[in-house]
């Protein structure tokens, strides 16, 4: 095989570079780095550690990239050079370095991710609503306890329910499935968990602006998995007790 | 001290395997493959099998990328969906990635440590014909009435069980896996005490190859991984076949599935990873012609990769609400050191070297690059809030490929082209062996690259399908070019096989020129029991002591 020559060589680091530097930009344009900002206490908490980690990421893998496709380009085999470089098999400083560094970083992370997850999974003592978010195959089923018991709403496959929430107040879901293990996933308020059959599971956050956003299960739960979806409508305070008072009028 | 003279022996006739033998029929060929028990000739048997599944399962993910193309279903119903995903992903792992892993161990761990075969060859046999039939097996569920398991590769309880999912193609699924997974645990027991017992005089544990010392902590984490999984897949199959009630999620089934399965799922990513850093690890020193940077840690590394695996399965979990996030987050981020120190190794390796790039070591860079990747976005998903984020999104997804597309392809390939002269004592064509690699490097970042922003945006892993209103349809259109263009790499590999099938033999022991391991001391290919002589073992490079005694390590 021929030594490439400078400017093809030049050609193929850019061909290698090209996807990992498309990730970063593509990134960077977008603040909350495709996440939606203030719309939910979790997302309030998780998008800071989103952006940190991927700027940590960038900056780790942009160094380790250069590493691996420095000697690639300009520790080349030429004829100049004799047949063999020098055979170093052990560098301890430079080993220990690179030991301790990585050590650190995910120490760093591991703080952060630890202070956060705390905030996330925390239960608060007692809560303005409670929501119970049921699974079956393959939709769901909402019921507001505030409302009476009976106050449910039910979805099918062709038409995904509705789940309504109060704007700037704690709700409680109480998460329960009753065939097999769904996941109740709201993507841009960066949560979800397991419906998970004979356990009940539960989750607190406020969703913090109103509008409409898309959930989806993300646990395969079997033949329409694809159309177990439902909608997040976020209200005012009012329009949510109108709500409630209506879905108690319909079920009465 | 031991002398080694020149062992008598009589040098095989060009062109035969067999010395003295003559050419045989291709009927009397096909029996003394199958009744072989050659651990090169089994490993082969293993590689092309393996090689098949990946085909196979490689045309499974086209139909899935066909059908995520444009919302709406076009050519197939969401139940053969859910059976062609599960099937994409059960034979892509246990088909192809870990019966691979045992293919090159069997085919090279003996002629690293400088043994005649493994330590049970009848046994190796066995273990081929149970992985064999087990994957036909499994595989056969789309022959049944009701079609292929369609429960995921990962067969969560309860929907695994005959209530939600009736049919034989589960059944077949589970015992064909059982049955497999015993020939894995056999090959492991088989490659353990190969390397315990079988070293040559002189091949001490600290001189062994960084692959032979893969081969033995991966055949420890099977040793550790697959038990547990048998036994899950038989509890499961007794749930189905006699209604015993040990996944009923009334008595917290449904998580003690979850528990066993990844308590399996997790080591067994190690266990396709670390043989495929192993091939890296052998081709990096020969292409930059100096000895492997930092050794000793790097063997440290391992076996602190492998200790850690089996305590970090529960980050699978993280979003089930039933399982303790400090630790098996803290867990996670730990097993990046010891994977960082590895890529360390890897680039000192090349550090100062004299790099050529022959197209072994292109697919070794193809794999650095893109693992390098599915490391860092595992870091990220390590961490419990970002991966309450985006976990079972097509985040994963990407991830995944990521890491295991990027560990076990792009090594599998380097070690076939790096390997493929010591096989068959032909070299295949480096051209076509560069369009090969550029070809399927871009097929798979145009793939997988944007599958990171599909899960961002609220993709969910495992859908038939998506409405045109959610704006996952240009992004999945993307990926379904490139797993086009990706597929498409596999036809200048074919061709360069074809075409280099009549080239004359290398004629030497090692056609690369500074191999340091010893396969690279015996012919190409080696004789029935791999060696005629066996050179002095007084470093971990004993073909390059052998062929440039005047060369010094240094830096100890």
């Amino acid at each position: 095989m021929s030594p490439f020559k400078g400017k093809s060589r030049a050609l193929r680091l850019g061909l290698f570079t090209v996807p990992l530097l498309l990730t970063l930009t593509g990134c960077s344009q977008v603040s909350g780095l495709g996440f939606p900002e203030g719309v939910s206490s979790v997302n309030d908490i998780s998008l800071s550690l989103w952006q940190g980690s991927w700027i940590a990421a960038g900056v780790v893998g942009v160094f380790t990239l250069v590493l691996i496709l420095w000697p690639a380009v300009f520790h080349r085999a030429h004829a100049s050079k004799g047949e063999f470089p020098k055979q170093t098999q052990y560098n301890i400083p430079v080993e220990i370095v690179y030991t301790v560094i990585p050590f650190i970083i995910v120490a760093v992370l591991f703080y952060f991710t630890a202070v956060k997850q705390e905030e996330i999974v925390e239960k608060s003592p007692t809560v303005a609503h409670e929501i119970t978010v049921n699974a079956f195959q393959w939709s769901w089923q909402f019921t507001y306890p505030e409302a009476g018991e009976k106050a449910t709403v039910t979805g099918t496959p062709s038409k995904p329910p509705t789940l309504v929430v109060p704007v700037g107040e704690r709700v409680r879901y109480t998460i329960t499935a009753t065939d097999v293990v769904h996941g109740f996933w709201i993507p841009a308020f960066m949560i979800q968990m397991q419906n998970i059959p004979g356990i009940t599971n539960s989750l607190e956050f406020t969703a913090n602006k109103i509008g409409e956003y898309p959930g989806r299960c993300n646990i395969l739960c079997g033949r329409n998995h694809a159309q177990m979806l439902f909608t997040i409508k976020v209200v005012s305070q009012s329009d949510y007790q109108q709500y409630l008072e209506t879905l108690k009028a319909s079920v009465a | 001290m031991t002398t080694y003279a020149e062992r008598p022996t009589i040098s095989p006739a060009p062109g035969s395997l067999q010395p003295g033998v003559a050419p045989a029929s291709k009927g009397k060929n096909f029996v003394k493959w199958i009744t072989s028990t050659d651990h090169k000739t089994i490993g082969y048997l293993y590689l092309f099998t393996s090689f098949a599944w990946f085909l196979i399962a490689g045309v499974l993910a086209l139909i899935l990328r066909v059908e995520l193309t444009r919302p709406g279903m076009q050519f197939i119903s969401n139940e053969q969906y859910n059976q062609v995903f599960t099937m994409h992903g059960t034979i892509m792992l246990l088909m192809f990635a870990t019966p691979l892993f045992v293919g090159f161990a069997n085919v090279i761990m003996p002629l690293q440590i400088g043994a005649a075969d493994v330590a049970f060859p009848r046994l190796n046999m066995f273990s081929y014909w149970l992985y064999l039939f087990g994957g036909l097996m499994t595989f056969s569920g789309f022959l049944a009435p009701g079609g292929a398991a369609s429960f995921g590769w990962t067969a969560y309880a309860p929907l695994s069980n005959s209530a939600y999912s009736p049919g034989i193609g589960g059944d077949l699924w589970v015992i064909g896996l059982a049955i497999g997974g015993l020939g894995t645990i056999l090959g492991a027991v088989n490659f353990i005490t190969t390397i315990f017992t079988m070293r040559a005089p002189g091949m001490t544990m600290f001189r062994m190859s960084i692959f032979s010392w893969n081969v033995l902590l991966t055949s420890i984490l099977v040793l550790l991984a697959f038990p547990p999984l048998a036994a899950a897949l038989l509890a499961l199959e007794s749930d189905r076949l006699y209604g015993s009630l040990i996944f009923d999620p009334a008595n917290g089934g449904a998580m003690l599935w979850q528990h066993l399965f990844w308590f399996f799922g997790h080591p067994e990513v190690y266990i396709l990873a670390l043989p495929f850093f192993g091939i890296a690890t052998e081709i990096l020193p020969v292409f930059s012609r100096k000895p492997i940077f930092g050794y000793k840690g790097l063997i440290a590394a391992t076996i602190a990769i492998s200790a850690l695996s089996v305590a970090v399965w529960a980050h699978h979990m993280f979003a089930s609400g039933q399982v303790l996030l400090p630790f098996f987050s803290f867990m996670t981020f730990l097993i990046g050191v010891p994977t960082g120190v590895k890529f360390f190794n890897w680039i000192g390796t090349m550090w100062r070297g004299h790099v050529t790039f022959e197209t072994p070591m292109l697919w070794v860079m193809g794999f650095l690059v893109t693992f390098l990747f599915g490391g860092i976005t595992g870091i990220i998903l390590a961490s419990p809030p970002l991966n309450f984020s985006v976990s079972a999104s097509y985040f994963v997804v990407a991830h995944f490929h990521y890491v295991l597309f990027g560990t076990v392809v792009f090594t599998m390939f380097a070690g076939i082209y790096f390997w493929w002269p010591k096989m068959t004592g032909k070299m295949l064509n480096e051209r076509l062996g560069k369009i090969h690699f550029w070809t399927l490097f871009f097929g798979f970042h145009i793939t997988f690259l944007i599958q990171h922003w599909l899960g961002i945006k609220g993709f969910p892993r495992r859908y038939a399908d998506y409405l045109a209103t959610d704006g996952f349809t240009g992004m999945n259109m993307i990926s379904t070019v490139g797993s086009f263009l990706l597929a498409l790499s596999m036809i200048p590999f074919a061709v360069n096989v074809w075409i280099t099938r009549k080239s004359p033999m290398v004629g030497v022991d090692d056609p690369w020129g500074y191999g340091s391991s010893l396969e690279w001391a015996t012919s190409c290919p080696p004789p029935r029991h791999n060696f005629l002589s066996i050179p002095r073992i007084r470093s971990e490079r004993p073909a390059f002591d052998l062929h440039y005694p005047h060369i010094k390590t240094e830096g100890h």
